[in-house]
């Protein structure tokens, strides 16, 4: 077995490739995590952020590349001696038991004394914040959240280094998504655990990592903080990928050109809503094009307008003053900074 | 996604899959296509009186005989039987889900009773009401002394009885279709103006219309395969023409074994084509409602008065076809032999002795002697040939149950982890199917007839008690098709990720099945358990392919019981005794039932609240107790 310097991460996948038959899943995945870090895999579906996952807890041997836990390969390793937790998708509960067995589960498996597990059973209950009642009660009696929490006690309960959690927020409605997002990421921090996330929603993403790898058709296209994914994106893919943003159009790219930016013509240029503004007093190197306010939508903290360049309709976000108010049809300026844009090269993909 | 990539090590898991395979392809070729093939070859392979081959000598003799009577008999049958089961199934269940009909309930009850007794049971049930010397005909007869006694038997007889015999499908199925329907379609229509005859015949029905094929196609075959009834009521079908061409020798017939593989295999043809026009229906789907908050069903109430008494008599009228052989079964059980044997009823002549004890009856001889035949009167449970009968079932019905529950399990456990492979496995299982239980009965008798059967250690299954085993594989391998199709459903309700959460807490392959899946099919595979218990302890088909001093089964017992009958002297309460049988056949059936529609179908939560419950009743019984002791030692 080999073994890496101790300086190595928590977590290192190096040159991983998974193939299912002919179709290549995974290409090259090399990611390193920190002990403690909270990671997150994002990408649309198929992009192979699951796959890299099972990859991790070893449900799926990778065709190439090895598996690195605190230095110590473990590639060849059975699942069930990695020591890495998972919380499933669906929280794949065990509905003929109770919340109690669900949780102590793993440790009987490891023929563990009674006492000892109702011990730990109890103190990892109280740390997710389940009662002694709940506890005894089947899981399908249990709350969406409160079934979340049983999924991370039994997850935890048997002390992994690593803990996995393949979109554990998915199957909820949004309300209850937010107010657990807000919880897993104080019970993360509690417990201090090297935490790996899946999920294809952003915002998720954004809210709760320390740093996320973008993935796409089986590559990673950019790892880093969730400030250098959103402002300073570093593919095509990711820009489009994470948040909203306006593409600019050749023509307002041109006239960007005449008033003295310095962008190139033949490359994609884009811009975050939040980046452009309307009837925004003049500013140096800011540069304005006139428009006509299409359309406003109402979001209460901000408003989104759709104003008309003539070539294109970009979008802007606003902070609701409560005065700078504009109307449907209203005729407005745009200010736009070359600093706040960004270029590509046109890909083959972005083309197509 | 599975873990596809895993590679396997060569482990026990490989070794016991080996075994595994090679033992379903034993079950397979040695117990479902090798007997039936030889079968078909018999046709072909009959010798004429110089002892030559003629391979078209049965089929000439088809064409040329009377051969053909039973088949156009079976298909005159079946096709009036879908007519009548669908008109009376429709019936029922629409009174009692659709139309608002008073006592809808008790309706309910009713027309469910076939459910706990059918086949021959039911048929002796009809049979002690409408038969010559039944209570109705002998009413009849006071009243009319010209009447026809005879008139129930036959060809009329026999749909009269299977025509309520087959509505329990329509009850089970047709009646969760029509729960099934989005109520607020039938509020759109009638919003839209259509009066609620026209909702019901286009929107209502067309929904149904899936279910009602496959029902019609069921009946069909059920027609088709029919036994009990024809043999009863005497009527000349394929079924019981098979099994006594079967008992019969070339020295009393022509050819009658290949007679009647010829049949079996006609039948076969027509359960295969019927069966495949089925499934492609069922491929092109059901009609599901497209509505995300589907309203329940409200019933329907008859507008026109008319319409309404008329709707409520016809309801009525059915409840008491369906309720009064299920009566009267339940009154003479208790009632003595004379009363029985008079199909009357009087204040008096109560007793138990047709379900215990035993008494000797008193007679004068014609020699003017006074002779006393022990125990001429005897109950079931003391009765030896009855008793041995329920016996018999019993243990045969309960080996092949859950021999064909865990065959399924395991099958469905591999099926489900490797599909295509698995897919082979699942059609090897459902292939009895496609045949008719009476070709895999009499491929059985026939094949296994022999000491030269080498997969079977060259003993001959026909003999002696051996045909137990014969009627165990039997029963097993016609139980398989049935348990797969069920049990694989219960296996959809296992999440993949259930197994690999297992596997990442550490457990094993065997422990995960035991510990995760098995508790989560249990219920299911229980029911299956059950219903395939319940369909083999009074299974009429199969025991009369097999009947023989060795295997003779309750539903032989019944039937002698009907013969025994006039025999006065020595088994005087045979009537009686077969009445207190059904009724303990009913009681059998109501309660598995119950415990697998009512006790089983509970999830844990349920069984939670109700533990819970009960121990708050125990507790509030404990504590008004020790308060009661408390006061009682204050008091002292």
């Amino acid at each position: 077995m080999e073994r890496l310097k101790d300086t190595e991460p928590m977590i290192k996948l190096k040159d991983i490739v998974v193939k299912f038959g002919d179709f290549t899943a995974l290409h090259d995945i090399n990611i390193e995590v920190r002990e403690g870090e909270f990671f997150t895999f994002l990408g649309p579906s198929g992009c192979g952020k699951t796959t890299t996952l099972r990859t991790l807890t070893g449900f799926i041997d990778p065709a190439e590349g090895r598996v690195f836990v605190r230095g110590e390969d473990i590639t060849d390793v059975p699942i069930e001696k990695r020591n890495i937790g998972i919380v499933f998708q669906s929280y794949a509960l065990f509905p003929t038991m109770t919340v109690y067995d669900n949780i102590a589960f793993g440790l009987k498996v490891k023929k563990m004394k009674k006492s000892e597990i109702d011990q730990k059973v109890r103190t990892i209950a109280k740390k997710v914040d389940l009662s002694d009642e709940q506890l005894k009660k089947a899981v399908s009696q249990l709350s969406g959240g409160q079934q979340q929490r049983v999924a991370i006690a039994r997850a935890l309960v048997t002390e992994p280094a690593i803990i996995c959690l393949d979109e554990p927020l998915s199957n909820l409605d949004a309300k209850l998504r937010v107010q657990l997002r807000e919880e897993l990421k104080k019970m993360q921090r509690e417990f201090g655990i090297t935490s790996i996330y899946v999920t294809h929603d952003q915002e998720e993403a954004l809210t709760l990592s320390d740093r996320i790898a973008v993935f796409n058709k089986g590559v990673i296209e950019q790892i880093g903080t969730p400030n250098d994914i959103y402002n300073h994106s570093k593919t095509e893919f990711v820009c489009n990928f994470i948040g909203d943003i306006n593409r600019l159009s050749e023509d307002i790219v041109t006239l960007l050109c005449l008033r003295g930016a310095d962008l190139d013509t033949s490359w994609h240029h884009y811009v975050r809503l939040e980046r452009i503004h309307v009837n925004e007093p003049e500013r140096n190197g800011v540069l304005t094009v006139k428009g006509k306010v299409a359309s406003r939508e109402y979001y209460g903290l901000y408003i989104k307008y759709y104003v008309d360049l003539g070539s294109q309709l970009v979008k802007v976000m606003e902070r609701n003053d409560g005065v700078h108010i504009y109307d449907e049809g209203d005729e407005v300026t745009i200010n736009i900074d070359p600093a706040d844009l960004m270029s590509y090269p046109p890909t083959e993909e972005a083309e197509a | 996604m599975t873990n596809t990539l895993k590679r396997k090590p060569i482990d026990a898991t490989n070794a016991f899959r080996l075994i595994g395979g090679l033992f379903f392809a034993y079950l397979f070729f040695g117990f479902m296509l090798v007997p039936c093939l030889d079968t078909l070859t018999s046709i072909f392979t009959t010798k004429d009186a110089n002892g030559n081959v003629d391979p078209f000598a049965v089929i000439r003799f088809f064409l040329a005989g009377n051969m053909g009577k039973f088949v156009l008999n079976s298909l005159k049958l079946a096709v009036l039987l879908v007519i009548t089961v669908n008109v009376v199934g429709i019936s029922i269940v629409l009174l009692t889900e659709y139309f608002d009909i008073k006592g809808a309930k008790i309706l309910r009850l009713g027309y469910m009773t076939t459910m706990i007794y059918s086949g021959v049971a039911l048929v002796t049930g009809y049979m002690f009401l409408y038969a010559g010397d039944g209570i109705l005909t002998t009413a009849l007869r006071e009243s009319f002394p010209g009447i026809d006694t005879s008139w129930f038997s036959g060809f009329n007889a026999v749909l009269f009885t299977m025509t309520f015999a087959c509505t329990s499908n329509h009850m089970l199925f047709l009646r969760n279709a029509i729960r099934g329907i989005d109520y607020n379609t039938v509020e759109a229509a009638r919003n839209m103006g259509a009066s609620p005859f026209k909702v019901l015949f286009k929107v209502v029905f067309p929904t149904l219309l899936p279910t009602l094929f496959s029902l019609t196609v069921m009946t069909f075959i059920t027609g088709l395969c029919a036994m009990s009834a024809p043999t009863l009521l005497g009527y000349d079908s394929i079924n019981p023409e098979i099994v006594r061409l079967a008992g019969s020798s070339t020295a009393d017939e022509a050819f009658p074994q290949a007679r009647a593989a010829l049949l079996s295999i006609i039948l076969a043809m027509f359960t295969i084509i019927l069966l495949t026009v089925l499934s492609r229906y069922e491929r092109k789907g059901h009609y599901l409602s497209v509505s995300k908050t589907k309203a329940k069903l409200q019933k329907q109430k008859i507008t026109n008065p008319v319409a309404n008494v008329l709707a409520h008599i016809y309801a009525y009228v059915l409840f008491i076809i369906y309720m009064t052989p299920v009566v009267m079964i339940v009154i003479f059980s208790f009632r003595s032999w004379e009363s029985v044997k008079a199909r009357k009823l009087t204040s008096g002549g109560w007793t138990l002795i047709n379900y215990f004890g035993s008494q000797d009856y008193q007679y004068t001889a014609s020699s003017g002697k006074i002779k006393v035949r022990e125990g001429a009167i005897s109950g079931m449970f003391s009765n030896k040939d009855t008793l041995g009968g329920i016996q018999t079932s019993f243990v045969l019905s309960v080996l092949a149950a859950a021999i064909a529950c865990v065959i399924v399990v395991v099958a469905c456990n591999y099926i489900f982890k490797h599909k295509k492979k698995g897919l082979v496995l699942e059609y090897a299982l459902l292939f009895p199917w496609l045949l008719p239980t009476i070709l895999i009965c009499y491929s059985y008798r026939i094949f296994f007839n022999s000491n030269s059967v080498w997969y079977v250690f060259n003993q001959n299954l026909y003999y002696e008690d051996r045909v137990r085993i014969l009627i165990v594989l039997a029963y097993m391998v016609v139980k398989l098709p049935f348990s797969l199709r069920m049990i694989k459903a219960s296996f959809y309700a296992i999440d993949d990720e259930l197994e690999d959460a297992a596997k990442n807490l550490g457990s094993g392959p065997l422990k995960t099945f035991l510990r995760v899946k098995l508790p989560i099919i249990l219920p299911s595979v229980l029911a299956v358990f059950a219903l395939n218990f319940n369909a083999l302890f009074t299974e009429y088909d199969m025991s009369a392919t097999f009947n023989s001093a060795h295997g003779r089964t309750y539903a032989m017992v019944i039937q002698s019981m009907v013969r025994d009958e006039g025999l006065s002297y020595t088994n005087l309460n045979a009537s009686g005794r077969r009445c207190a049988s059904t009724v303990f056949i009913m009681i059998v059936s109501g309660l598995i039932l119950y415990l697998v529609y009512g006790v089983g179908a509970r999830d844990l939560s349920e069984r939670l609240a109700i533990r819970d419950r009960r121990r708050k009743r125990i507790d509030k019984l404990k504590k008004a107790f020790s308060g009661k002791d408390k006061k009682a030692e204050a008091e002292g």
